[in-house]
Parts: structure tokens; sequence; C-alpha cells
């Protein structure tokens, strides 16, 4: 047979133009994007950038406001603080990227996972991650550090942000497997490994990113409190929880001490919610 | 009611949106004489429903409307708002989905309806009972007082109509409003609308995608397409042979019925043999009477069609013909192999040789792209190299008309139209034994109705599968089949050639059918 | 209606039933902090589930207080920050949510309102604590009477909201991010549903439409988001408590925690999660009440 004489439809003709918002959107997700990777430029060089040590004690005067010289002024013990706030980001920052991918593996993975494991298994375990996502991730990560140590910190963060992971990509991958166009593939002979293989690749196309950045947020959001609350980083290893820890005997008086790390702290969750910028779907 | 016998004149409608290349209408004028119908008809997109939203004063955001509008002798004013002197009503279909899901469809007809008339709920609701209670086939208030979900579509646009009725319009705007209604039902709804415009003597415009609607109707005929008039007149002049091309190709398959020469069915090895299998229960059928039984056989070339109307049993029993339901009694022997005995697996592996084309306008993955789409069954399948995959890939997009389209296209950016026939295309290259064609022409428009019809004929004289077809269309059954069942509240009440139940059929429901599909008024010209 | 009642009605007891099983878990973890064996742990589980049955959650090894006494002790703390939160969360997170999920243009700039919502919620605090300390003078002071006087009109009222209003705000902010993202969700599905055009079509205002449909329906999303809504005020009271030292469950949770004293953590992880589990069963039905057709995830 001969090509068909008739045109494909045009469904572009006459349409408006796409939302406004899309445009913003996109430039939303790009500047966190930007601004994770000039985040991720700092802590690999901070060892270069910061004027001092990490826990070098007494390079200034005890409180001294910010000056030339320091520039985020020091702390209670004389510590420069821009050194220690590099410093506190660059472990922060190699921590919460740990426990992301817990998050990633033992939630979304595994959630998209068991959604096809033979009948009754999967349901169990998503029973148990709706049970687990019922109880703050906070108070989950300090009972996972509480059984065992502080050093794991990490590890407990990763997991305690798993259970709402876990159930989310169990959701979705459940609604694939019980779409019309799964229906539609089983119809025509498409087996359900080919299915399974078919939806991990669209997902992770479409969402991984999106959902790696907004795990980055949520456990590092979880990760500075446990350190805050004394549950995180060991000394002499300070992330920016503790060092906020640490200021709070100061702050009021010398607020630099907590204002700069908070700030770094800050701009990290910030950025990796803008690069997630998944409005509908995400969640606190 | 339209007691002035004013004129309605529309000058030059112009609709456009916002920051697109095209306009959706380009200068459209059409006078109306008091009591005139008026029907268009086009593809989606060809500027009917730009016209619909220009003359009921509702725009959407981002149209820009021109022209101007002119009811009797006031002064003509700008289209796009509402008339101050002519009442129009709005008509759509239950397709549109225009009710809120969670609140009973007869408290929104009351709403729109006390709105409307300016008026008491209780006044808009005796005044709609009124109008329920002269259509024929019409539900009463308390069958409608349900949620949508909760009642079929031709409830829900008895509805919708009677609502239209009762605001006694001048102009009558009928967008769609029969769409997804089988034809068995729609004669019942213009007879309605004809003798309602006769008492109430309103102009109606009537836009349609199909021609079923429009040969009813009668009446002046507008084709439109790409947003402007491609020619008018009545129907018995625009079904000739002197029509454009564009017009003959829409009305094509108005020609008399019966008019196919039947083919020879069953020349090859048999795919299929059904025994003693027992017919699926439906909703519509009482518990008590014993299940029909069904015993055939379906060789390779030849096609069966199981016609009926909805919810009579026909999507379920082709769901365990194809193994997606299991067979609680009797046996299904589909290439030779008891399907029943098979595992979940084995089954899928089976169905390899299926093809499925669906109305489903969701059963497309909408993150694959046309190229993964098409390729999937020849990579999970054969594991073909590469370059031979896209070899026979880019020959089936060429033949149903998308290999213009760029390959990297997702599904989900595709129209119904294109998302149809690549479902085709997929059928195409799994060079299949047995295809399941399930409403393949719902919901399309006249032009791509007329594409697909062409496009599944050639697939089966090229391919030569065994064709199981699922449709409550007859026009649909002849030109795609040659033997058919006829299905009603789950039990078949004829079988037999589909020419001869055209021409005589024996059972009440069966003429039911034909009669629907059946013209009142042959075109005095025919066509080649 | 029956129908999802049921189910959903199963389905909160097995999570509370799933509550009570990590609670006895928990409480069953040896008190040294390690060693014991597998066997052995289970037998104590065991135990405890037998004694969580009859709400016994044994006896706090540091205060030698029953740990329900303990309990009893420090919820009323945490569900006055929770309730007050709340009151917050609404007044500030409905507006905002129902601003940014229906203005056209407003909607794409929702992502913003992430820079307020991105800080922790202990930074949030300290700053809060801070500008008060700077501009009002107003010194961190623990729970304070407030709600018994309000209603008496006793002038200890001033008091009382002093020491109530910043881990109120503290919470209520972190209440606001989650109420607003609720709306925002519901409403930009709501939006996207052809029935306000066909109604539109069909002769009803724009008004008349967002009052009788949209909003039931908007609503119904917030309602059925109410599960995660109390999950994020109980995370913010969880750290308010700590930072402006109102000894309340989570507090007794973390310090249970750190002296490895399992039975008090148990109680109040099973209270915590029975609390969510609740909101978001009671949230489930009462959205599917007023929109029964809508699927909820």
């Amino acid at each position: 047979m001969s090509a068909p004489a008739y045109s494909s439809s045009h469904p572009a003709d006459g349409e408006a133009t796409p939302a406004a918002g899309a445009g913003l959107r996109a430039a939303i997700r790009t500047a966190g994007f930007v601004g994770l990777a000039l985040i991720a430029v700092l802590v690999g060089m901070s060892d270069v950038v910061a004027p001092y040590a990490a826990d070098a004690l007494h390079v200034g005067a005890a409180l001294a406001p910010p000056s030339a010289l320091h520039p985020f002024g020091t702390d209670l013990l004389g510590r420069d603080i821009l050194s220690e706030t590099l410093h506190g980001l660059a472990i922060t920052v190699d921590y919460a990227v740990l426990a992301m991918l817990v998050t990633l593996l033992a939630g979304g993975f595994a959630g998209f996972v068991s959604a096809r494991l033979p009948w009754g298994s999967g349901v169990i375990l998503r029973w148990i991650g709706g049970i687990l996502g019922a109880v703050p991730a906070l108070l989950l990560a300090i009972l996972f550090i509480g059984i065992t140590t502080r050093d794991l910190a990490p590890l407990a963060a990763g997991l305690a942000a798993a259970p709402l992971a876990f159930v989310r990509a169990y959701d979705r991958a459940g609604a694939l497997a019980r779409s019309r166009h799964a229906e539609y593939a089983r119809a025509t002979g498409i087996l359900s490994a080919t299915l399974l293989r078919r939806d991990l690749v669209y997902e992770f196309r479409d969402t991984f990113l999106a959902n790696a950045a907004r795990a980055l947020a949520a456990v590092t959001i979880t990760l500075a409190t446990v350190s805050f609350l004394g549950f995180g980083a060991v000394p002499p290893h300070r992330d920016l929880g503790l060092m906020i820890a640490a200021a709070r005997a100061s702050y009021l008086e010398a607020w630099w001490t907590a204002a700069f790390p908070a700030l770094a702290l800050l701009l990290l969750i910030l950025f990796a919610r803008l690069a997630a910028a998944l409005e509908e779907g995400e969640r606190p | 009611m339209n007691q002035s016998g004013s004129f309605l004149r529309l000058r030059d409608i112009h609709v456009g949106r916002r920051g697109a290349p095209r306009p959706q209408l380009d200068c459209f004028s059409l006078t109306m004489a008091p009591g005139e119908a008026v029907v268009l008809l086009g593809e989606a997109g060809c500027g009917k429903e730009a016209l619909m939203r220009a003359l009921s004063g509702v725009p959407l955001r981002g149209d820009e409307i021109g022209g101007t509008l002119q009811f009797g002798e006031t002064e003509p004013e700008r289209a796009g708002r509402r008339l101050s002197q002519l009442r129009v009503a709005y008509l759509t279909g239950p397709r549109a989905c225009p009710l809120y899901p969670n609140a009973s469809v007869l408290s929104q007809l009351v709403r729109i309806l006390s709105t409307r008339l300016d008026a008491p709920r209780s006044s808009a609701r005796a005044e709609l009972e009124l109008v329920l209670g002269r259509m024929p086939a019409a539900p009463t208030l308390t069958e409608l007082d349900k949620r949508p979900a909760k009642l079929d579509a031709a409830t829900i646009a008895w509805g919708l109509f009677a609502t239209a009725f009762a605001q006694t319009p001048d102009l009558l705007l009928a967008d769609h409003p029969l769409t997804g209604i089988e034809p068995v039902k729609m004669r019942a709804f213009v007879d309605v609308l004809k003798s309602e415009q006769k008492r109430q003597g309103f102009m109606l415009l009537y836009a349609a995608m199909g021609t079923e609607v429009p040969a009813l109707l009668g009446g002046r005929m507008i084709v439109m397409r790409r947003g402007r008039v491609v020619e008018e007149g009545p129907l018995s002049r625009l079904s000739g042979a002197q029509a454009h091309a564009y017009t003959r190709m829409l009305l094509r398959d108005r020609a008399p019925l019966a008019s196919e020469t039947p083919r020879t069915a069953g020349r090859g090895e048999p795919v299929l043999q059904i025994y003693d299998l027992e017919l699926p229960s439906t909703r519509h059928k009482s518990a008590a009477r014993p299940r029909d039984r069904l015993t055939f056989e379906l060789r390779r070339g030849a096609a069966l069609a199981l016609v009926g109307e909805d919810g009579s049993g026909r999507h379920a029993l082709a769901r365990r013909i194809i193994g997606l339901e299991r067979v609680r009694s009797g046996r299904v022997v589909l290439d030779a192999v008891d399907i029943g005995i098979l595992s979940e697996t084995m089954l899928t592996r089976l169905r390899r040789r299926v093809a499925y084309i669906t109305g489903d306008d969701h059963a497309l993955d909408p993150r694959m792209t046309i190229a993964d789409t098409v390729s999937e069954p020849l990579r999970a399948h054969l594991g073909l190299p590469r370059d031979i995959i896209s070899g026979y890939r880019e020959a089936a997009l060429k033949r149903v008309g998308l290999a213009s389209l760029p390959g990297t296209r997702p599904v989900a950016t595709l129209s119904p139209f294109d998302k149809r026939r690549l479902q085709v295309a997929r059928a195409i290259v799994t060079a299949p034994l047995l295809a399941v064609l399930d409403e393949p022409l719902s919901g399309l428009d006249a032009f791509a109705q007329s594409v697909m019809r062409d496009l599944l004929r050639v697939f089966r004289a090229e391919e030569g599968p065994a064709l199981l077809l699922i449709t409550s269309d007859f026009s649909v059954a002849r030109s795609l089949a040659e033997t058919a069942f006829v299905f009603k509240d789950g039990a078949i009440v004829e079988r037999g050639p589909i020419a001869e139940m055209m021409s005589a059929p024996k059972d009440i429901s069966t003429r039911t059918l034909v009669d629907a599909v059946r013209m009142p008024e042959t075109p005095s010209g025919g066509l080649s | 209606m029956w129908v999802f009642g049921v189910k959903a009605a199963a389905q909160f007891a097995a999570a509370v039933a799933g509550a009570f099983l990590l609670a006895a878990a928990v409480a069953a973890l040896p008190a040294s902090g390690h060693a014991g064996s597998i066997p052995g742990y289970l037998a104590a589980w065991l135990r405890q589930m037998d004694l969580a049955a009859h709400f016994d959650f044994g006896t706090s090894q540091v205060s030698g207080l029953s740990a329900v006494t303990e309990l009893t002790r420090g919820l009323p703390v945490t569900l006055e920050l929770v309730g007050a939160g709340a009151l917050v969360a609404v007044i500030l997170g409905a507006p905002l949510g129902v601003l940014l999920g229906t203005g056209r243009r407003l909607r794409a700039a929702a992502p913003l309102v992430q820079i307020v919502a991105a800080a922790p919620v202990f930074c949030a605090g300290l700053l809060l604590l801070w500008l008060s300390k700077r501009f009002l003078g107003w010194q961190g002071a623990g729970p304070m009477p407030f709600w018994t006087p309000l209603l008496h009109g006793d002038p200890a009222v001033a008091i009382g909201f002093k020491a109530l209003a910043l881990p109120a705000l503290t919470v209520g902010a972190a209440g606001a991010a989650a109420v607003q993202l609720a709306l925002r969700r519901a409403a930009s599905l709501a939006m996207e549903a052809p029935y306000r055009q066909g109604l539109r079509l069909m002769g009803l205002s724009g008004f008349e439409i967002d009052g009788n449909y949209l909003a039931p329906q908007i609503l119904a999303g917030l309602l059925a988001s109410l599960g995660e809504i109390a999950l994020a005020l109980l995370s913010a009271a969880a750290v308010a408590e700590w930072v402006f030292d109102w000894p309340g469950a989570a507090v007794l949770f973390v310090k249970s925690v750190a002296l490895h004293d399992w039975s008090a953590a148990a109680l109040v992880l099973l209270v915590f999660a029975f609390i969510t589990i609740a909101a978001d069963f009671a949230g489930k039905l009462a959205a599917h009440a007023i929109a029964p057709e809508e699927v909820w995830a």
C-alpha cells in the first residue's frame, strides 16, 4: 500500500501557547540545580577556600563580630565562623548525600519493586511502611541512632525518610500496574518483566532528579535537626546542626554565631527544594 | 420562544487564540431563519467549537473574538458576549463531562435552570419535570437524582436535553450532544430535538463529528475544515457526486447499505475455536435465566462481528477469549492451544500474536514515544537487531500515515486519531493471527472514522488475521466483517451473514440495531 | 459510602495494630543498648505485646515512674502546641494555599514559597526567639497557663500568651506550609476538571460554580491530606518543645532514647503514630463524604 494521502492531524494549530507558568517553573528548577552545583563545588574546595583548618581554636578573639579579618566573625572559642561554616557544610552535604542514597534505595526503589512482588509480601511491606511513615521522621531517626550509634546518623536519617518514599513509590507502581495501558500491553502479550522494566526506565527518567532533590532536602532537615538535638555528628566532626546547637548559648548576644551556619543550611535546603519543584507531588 | 420571527445574522466571526499562528475560525458569516436547523460538520478543531464559544458568550481565557451578531432589527453587536435580546441555550453531551462528579445530576440541572430562568428552584424543578414528561424515552426526576457516574450516558443526555429545552431559547447551540451515545438510542434524541424545534421554533446550530445525526436531522449543512467553510447546502446535494472532495470523503460511509460484496470467509486454518463457552453474566440480565452457551470457530482471514448495545456482554466475552479473564466453563482454543490450562505467563506469551485495537484513548502508555510504541513488541517478543526493527517500524508508520511525525514524540502529546493509528501500526508489526477490534472508531470525527475504516480494511487484507470486531454500530460491522452475532442482555439473539441481517433481520433487537444506521433519506446520486 | 467506610476502618485498625507492634518492639529493646540474642529479643517482644494490650508499657528506669504517668505529664504540653499550631496553620496556610492554587499567575510562583518553607523548624524557632528578645524584650518562659485564664478573662492571660505565642507560631508556620501545599495540590487537580467550563457554558456564573462545587472539592482534598498535616504539626511540635524548653512528649522521647529508657519512648511513638493514623482516617472519611467520586492517593 502506498503512503496515504492524508496528513497527520494538527493538534498544535490554533492551540494556545503553553501556560506561562511552565517556563518559570523550569527556570526555578534550573536555578535549584545550579545552586546545588555551586554548593557541591564549594564543598569540594572547602579545605582550600576556608582560611583556617576545621576546629582551629583561638584564631581570633572570642565572639568577635564580622570584620575584614573574620568576615563571619568568631565564636565563643575564637574559631573563625567562615571556616567552620564551610567545613560544617561539607560534612552536612557528605552525610546528606549518603542519607539521600539510602532513602532512594530503601524507599523509592524498594517501594517500586515491592508493588510487583507476588501477592501478600508487597502488601505487608506497604503496611509496615505506612506505620513507620505515621511517626515523624525526626523521632524515627533518633530511635535508630539510639539503638545503634551516633556514627550511623546518615544511615538513620536515610532510613527515617524511607517509609514515606516507599509508600509513595509503592502506590505509584500499583497505579501503573493497574492502568489501562498496562492492561492493553498484557492483552498484546507484553510480559510483566517488560512492563516493570518499562516503568522503571520512564519513572527514573521523569522523576529521578526531582525525587533525589526532594529526598536530599528532607534528609538534610532531619540530619541537621538530629545534630541540633545532640544525636548526629560526633565532634570534632561538626556539621551545621551541631554548630547551631553550640551557638545557642551565645547567639542572643552575638547573632553571627548562629546566623551564618543557619544561612548555609537554609541555602542547601532551598536549592534542593527548588530543584525538586514538584508543585503538586511534594510532601512536607 | 422565537415568536418574533427574527433572523440571526453572523458577520465575519473570527476566533483566534492569543499567541497562536492560525485562527481557529476565520471570516465565518451565516444567516439563520427562525426555526431553521444548521449542522456544522468537520473534524475536531475545524472551527465549530470556536464558533460555539463565540456564540455562547462564554469564551475561554485567551480567546480573541471578532465580528458581529445581529438579531432581528436590533443594532449589530460584537460577538463574544451574551446578546440582550437573544436567548441562547447551550446543549452538550455526557462525553464532555460537563457536570460536577460529586453532586446529583438533578440538583445541578435545576440550579442551571433556575439561574437561566431567574426563577426559584422549585419552579425550575417543575419546569424540568414538565419537559421530561413530554419526551417519550426520558427518565423521571427521581432517576436523575444520582451522581453522574451512577447514570449511563443516555440518561444524562436526556437531562441535558430537557434543561436546554426548558429554557425556551431563541437559539439552541448543540455542541456534540450525542457523541458517545450508541446509534440505537440516537434516533430517539433526534426525534425529540425535531419535535421540540417544531414546538418552540428555535434556531438550531448543531455541531457534529459523525454523519449519523446530520442525516437524521436534515436541514442545511456546513462542512468546515481548519477554520474555514468548505461548502454548504442541503445534505442531498452534498452527498452527490458534484460535492467537494473533502465533503465526499466525510460522507462516503453513508453509501447505501448492503452494497458490499461479501468476501469469502473461512479460507485459512482455524485460529480460534470456542467450545461450549458460557456467556458472561451482565448487569441487565436476571440471574434466574440459564446463560447461553457458545460454540464457534474463527479461521484465518475470517471476520466475526459481535454487535450489541453497551453492557450486553460483548466486552466480557472478548476478554475471556483472549484470556484476560479466566473461563469457568467451556473451552477456548487459541492457535491450537487450550488457554484454560496455561499459566499466566504462558498465556501472555501466547497473546504475542494477538493484535488489540481499542477505542480507549488511554490504551497506549503516554510516556512512551511513537517509535518505542511500535518497536516494543518486536524488541520484547523477537529480540530482533535494531536496524531490522527500525525498518519494520518505519514501514508500519508509513502505512498508517504517521511517518511524518518525529519518532521521539511522546504518545501523551498525540491526538486521539493519531493514537488510534499508532495502535494499528503496533498491530501491523506483530503479524497477528487474531485481531480484536474493540469499538475501533468510537469517539472519532467523520474524517478520522473514514480514514480508520480504510486502514483497518487494508490491515485486514494484507495481514489476513482472524478478526473479532466488537461494535454497537452495524455500519462498522458491515464494512469490516462478514458474519455477526447480535447480543442482547448477555444472550445471542441472532447469528449469520451481515448482508442477510441488514436486508432481513429476524430478531427485533437486530432490527433496531440495523434501523439505527439506516439513513432516512437515501442520497439520490449515490457514490462511486 | 459503606464500602469505603468499612475499607478505611479496616485499614485504620490494621495501622493501629501495627503501631502497637512497633511500640512493643521498641519497649522490648534491651536497656543496655547492645547485646541480647535474637530469640531472647523475640521473647521480650511477645511479652511486651501482651503487656501493651493492657496499656502497660513498664516503668521508667530513670525516674522510677510508670511510662504512662510520664506521658500524661508531657502529652498535654505537646497537644497544646499542636492545637495552637493547627490554629495558626489554618489561619496562615488556607488563604495562602487558595491564592497560590487558584490564581493563574500565582500558581507558577508557588515554588517561591519554598524560600520560607525551606527553613528547618529549629532555625525558625531560634530566629523567632532572637527577634522577640531583641525587639519585644520577651524571655523564653516555658509553658504557662493560657487557655484557662483566657476563658475566665484573667489578666494572667498575657503571660500565658507570651509563653505560647512563639512556639505556636513556630509550629504553625510548619503546619501552614503543609496546609497550603495540600490546598494547592487539591486546587490544581480541581481546576483542571472539565465541569467548570461545562457548567459555565450551560449558564452558571463562575461564582456559583466555584462556591457550590469547586470549594467543596478543594476542601475534600485538604481533608484527605489531614494525616500529612498532623504529621507535619507533630514533627514541628517535637522540635519546638526542644527549642523553647517546653517539657512535652517529644522531649520525653529524646531524653528516654538518650538514656536507653525504652518504655517511655515506645509509648510516645505509639501515641504519635496513633494521632497521625487517626487524623488520616478521619480526614479520608470526611473527604469521601464530601466528594465520593474522587480517588485520594
